[in-house]
């Protein structure tokens, strides 16, 4: 009998691994009337307790207060690629790995293509979630409204004083932005400035051309794909005009490449580059590359071109979600007008809701990094001259990257010219397909 | 009597169960990994196979027999099994991609494997603080591959890296790391290698302490120098150690990520502006992960690439298992050759010798047999004695 009841044990042993391997991703739901809400966020959305490296409006906690029985559990992925590696996968499984998602407003162009895998958050959201018309639009297919608006990201002029004086010129932020053009500045004004600069320094004037792309692009409407949904990007001659206007400003380039450790170097350098888009997200990857105490960097209410926007987020919950409906509240209270004061006056995520950029707490906070700048005034201007909502088809994000390529080809790697540069991107385009 | 029945029966049952466990218990001992690898390990493989003959994106998911669209031409709306895999055989960045991998992983392995056979022999030698060297060797192995590859590509920067800096100091040209495809691959290299030849040097040394001492003390009597010692006794009996760790960094080298992937130092673009140092998995990666773009099945040609490189590796490991052999024969296979057929020859003819020697005793036995029969018959005798010196002659 005992051999029998050890074939019997080693059967069930062999169950029971069986069955932990089985359900080895089970996801914790409500229990005991607790409901845990997972939400994956990458960079800083403002949302957690703040540290020294990561400022934040402590969110959580006043959420978790008002709502007895909820608890917010935050993942910060290492950077917003493999955040979106991490929601592809989840997405594409249907698993529900999280309740909640930060997506980068790149993405959303697929996530518009599936709008069945996230929950309608229209249903959930008040007048206090008044974002700014096309930060609505871009999240909205067929009356659906799959993306909560975070923070937008108007894009003003950041220069170094500090280089600007050395070199002999007036570095007051007025001065700066009438220098640049002034309300009517265009790219040919901007670049214009940078070749008096180059000139009379040597030094570079931009950080790489990647970054400005991103600026010239967004003001297109239609770029690399056409709204009724053709890839227009080889034929498109505003693409053209513009690569050969930005490539041709080859020598005020600093060459460097965006997000490297030379271009964080080269933030606070001595023969570092003078200007750089931004944001006002950028600000905060600004103090952490120079130093909070380092004060050569100004900004100027000014942008060549009208307006731009870089980034700027959105809060989806997916359909898997277990608890798809605590998720869309918690979406929705986190991205209402009060939330989203908090987060910029604590981090610098600029609100998209109207209401939040017009009180008083926005629009005067002043910056001391920025020589005691008045950000919240700045970027209300910034947000309010970006009229353009650009067309990006499901496709944008793949031609954008070779684009990106075709560019650091020229100016960073300095390898290829700029015609050779543009004639292997036209092959690339083509290999898309 | 129905007692004794059904005793009868349960010792019939009993006996069939102790023998059905006395046969299935083996296998029921192991199956846990079988049955963890089948889940893990063959299911992914053959569904990715499937999953690479169909139009599978990552985000929509299937969606029919794979096609290969207008970069195949004329053909291009046909679908077809072989679709993905025509397409990633179209693909420029593709054969860059191999080369790159190819590339990289001699660039590592190859002065890899010397390295570490080298530090394995001196390890070997009686140093003093035996353990520290040892431990010394291996500690890089420690280092999360990440984290090299971070530290590195601060090192190997353009414009701020420390040897760009010390290079500039001294007045010769900075090298562009990023730019130029061989100096980038030499840069992931020594990443790989920083991680690896100490690891791989332990294996070795560990294979050689298991030599027996009295080989070791044959050669040196019969005069063989150090080097000769590490020529024709201690390589080829490293063999089959050998074999694994060149069969295993194979394995490692084409499948380089990590390395390239914080080299990259940057986000999106990845493999730099025109593919310097894109490799095979960073590819594959990048395709079916980040270029989910709706609408294209990006995850079959993704999952084709991945049994490309599949076939790839086995291919290499199988020519690395017979360069291996040749290696480690001890001496030059052509003398070898040359050896064994004197071999065969002086087996030959020893084998011959035998053969007549033992005729011949046969031949003594039987004439002295017909000697004594011939006394008793002598006719009969006559005649035996006669075949018997016909056969002799």
């Amino acid at each position: 009998m005992n051999k029998f009841k050890s074939v019997l044990a080693s059967a069930a042993a062999l169950a029971l691994l069986l069955g932990t391997a089985a359900c080895g991703s089970g996801s914790t739901g409500s229990s005991g009337g607790t409901v845990t809400l997972k939400i994956q966020t990458f960079n800083n959305p403002g949302y957690g307790a703040p540290t020294s490296e990561r400022p934040g409006a402590d969110l959580w906690s006043k959420y978790e207060a008002a709502n007895p029985g909820v608890k917010v559990e935050e993942t910060a992925a290492a950077s917003s690629d493999d955040a979106r590696a991490a929601f592809n996968t989840a997405i594409s499984t249907g698993s529900n790995a999280y309740d909640v998602y930060v997506v980068e407003v790149d993405w959303m162009p697929s996530l518009m293509a599936m709008p069945d895998k996230f929950v309608d958050l229209s249903s959930y959201i008040s007048s206090d979630n008044d974002w700014v018309s096309w930060k609505t639009e871009n999240a909205t297919v067929n009356g659906k409204l799959i993306g909560a608006g975070t923070d937008i990201g108007p894009e003003a002029v950041c220069y170094r004083g500090d280089l600007l004086e050395k070199a002999g010129y007036d570095a007051d932020p007025e001065a700066v932005a009438k220098w640049l053009g002034g309300d009517s500045a265009t790219w040919d004004s901007f670049f214009a400035a940078g070749r008096e600069y180059t000139a009379k320094t040597g030094l570079p004037w931009y950080d790489s051309m990647a970054s400005n792309w991103q600026s010239m692009i967004n003001q297109v409407e239609e770029s690399f794909v056409s709204k009724d949904g053709e890839v227009i990007a080889t034929t498109n001659t505003k693409i053209k005009e513009m690569y050969d206007q930005l490539t041709s400003t080859k020598d005020l380039s600093a060459h460097l490449s965006q997000w490297s450790d030379d271009w964080n170097a080269a933030f606070k350098a001595d023969d570092g580059f003078a200007t750089i888009q931004c944001p006002p997200w950028l600000i905060n990857n600004m103090k952490g590359n120079t130093g909070e105490d380092f004060s050569g960097w100004r900004i100027a209410d000014v942008f060549p071109g009208g307006g731009g926007n870089w980034g700027g987020s959105y809060l989806v919950v997916p359909e898997s979600s277990p608890n798809k409906e605590a998720a869309a509240k918690l979406a929705a209270w986190l991205t209402a007008s009060a939330q989203q004061v908090a987060v910029f006056t604590t981090a610098n995520n600029y609100p998209s809701s109207v209401s939040a950029q017009s009180s008083s707490e926005v629009s005067g906070k002043t910056d001391s990094y920025l020589g005691g700048a008045k950000v919240g005034e700045i970027f209300a201007n910034r947000a309010q001259a970006y009229d353009i909502v650009p067309y990006k088809g499901s496709q944008y994000f793949d031609i954008e990257t070779k684009l990106t390529d075709a560019l650091n080809r020229v100016d960073v790697t300095q390898e290829q010219t700029a015609e050779q540069s543009w004639n292997q991107w036209l092959e690339d385009v083509k290999a898309l397909s | 009597m129905t007692v004794v029945q059904s005793r009868a029966a349960t010792d019939n049952w009993r006996t069939r169960l102790g023998r059905f466990e006395w046969k299935a218990s083996p296998y029921l001992y192991v199956a846990p990994f079988f049955l963890l690898f089948a889940v893990v390990g063959l299911f992914p493989l053959l569904y990715t196979m499937y999953i690479a003959t169909r139009q599978y994106n990552t985000l929509t998911g299937d969606s029919g027999v794979a096609i290969c669209g207008a970069t195949c031409g004329a053909g291009g709306a046909d679908a077809s099994i072989w679709a993905n895999f025509q397409w990633v055989l179209h693909q420029h960045s593709f054969w860059i991609a191999l080369r790159n991998s190819f590339s990289i992983f001699l660039l590592s392995t190859v002065p890899q494997m010397i390295l570490a056979l080298f530090l394995a022999w001196v390890l070997n030698a009686n140093l003093k603080a035996r353990t520290f060297w040892r431990m010394g060797v291996l500690l890089p192995y420690v280092v999360a591959p990440s984290a090299a590859g971070i530290i590195f590509s601060q090192i190997f920067s353009d414009k701020m890296g420390v040897i760009n800096v010390a290079l500039s100091a001294i007045g010769l040209q900075p090298i562009m790391w990023h730019a130029s495809a061989f100096w980038s691959h030499v840069a992931i290299a020594t990443i790989v290698n920083f991680r690896w030849t100490g690891y791989n040097s332990l294996i070795l040394l560990a294979a050689m302490q298991a030599i027996p001492d009295d080989v070791m003390e044959a050669a040196v009597v019969d005069g063989a120098g150090k080097w000769r010692t590490f020529w024709s006794v201690t390589l080829p009996m490293l063999r089959p150690t050998l074999i694994f760790v060149i069969i295993t960094s194979t394995i490692g080298g084409l499948q380089i990520f990590d390395e390239p992937q914080m080299f990259h130092n940057g986000t999106s673009g990845y493999g730099g502006p025109n593919g310097q140092y894109l490799t095979l998995s960073l590819y594959l990666w990048d395709m079916g992960f980040n270029k989910v773009t709706i609408g294209q099945p990006n995850l079959g040609r993704a999952a084709a690439v991945a049994w490309l490189l599949f076939l790839i590796i086995v291919a290499i490991a199988v020519l690395n298992f017979f360069l291996t052999q040749w290696l480690a024969a001890g001496s030059h296979a052509k003398t070898d050759r040359a050896r064994l057929a004197e071999y065969r020859d002086r087996q030959r003819r020893e084998y011959e010798s035998a053969k007549r020697a033992g005729l011949d005793a046969r031949q003594r036995a039987a004439r002295e047999r017909s000697r004594m029969d011939a006394a008793a018959a002598p006719q009969a005798g006559a005649q035996a004695g006669a075949r018997a010196e016909g056969r002799a002659s």
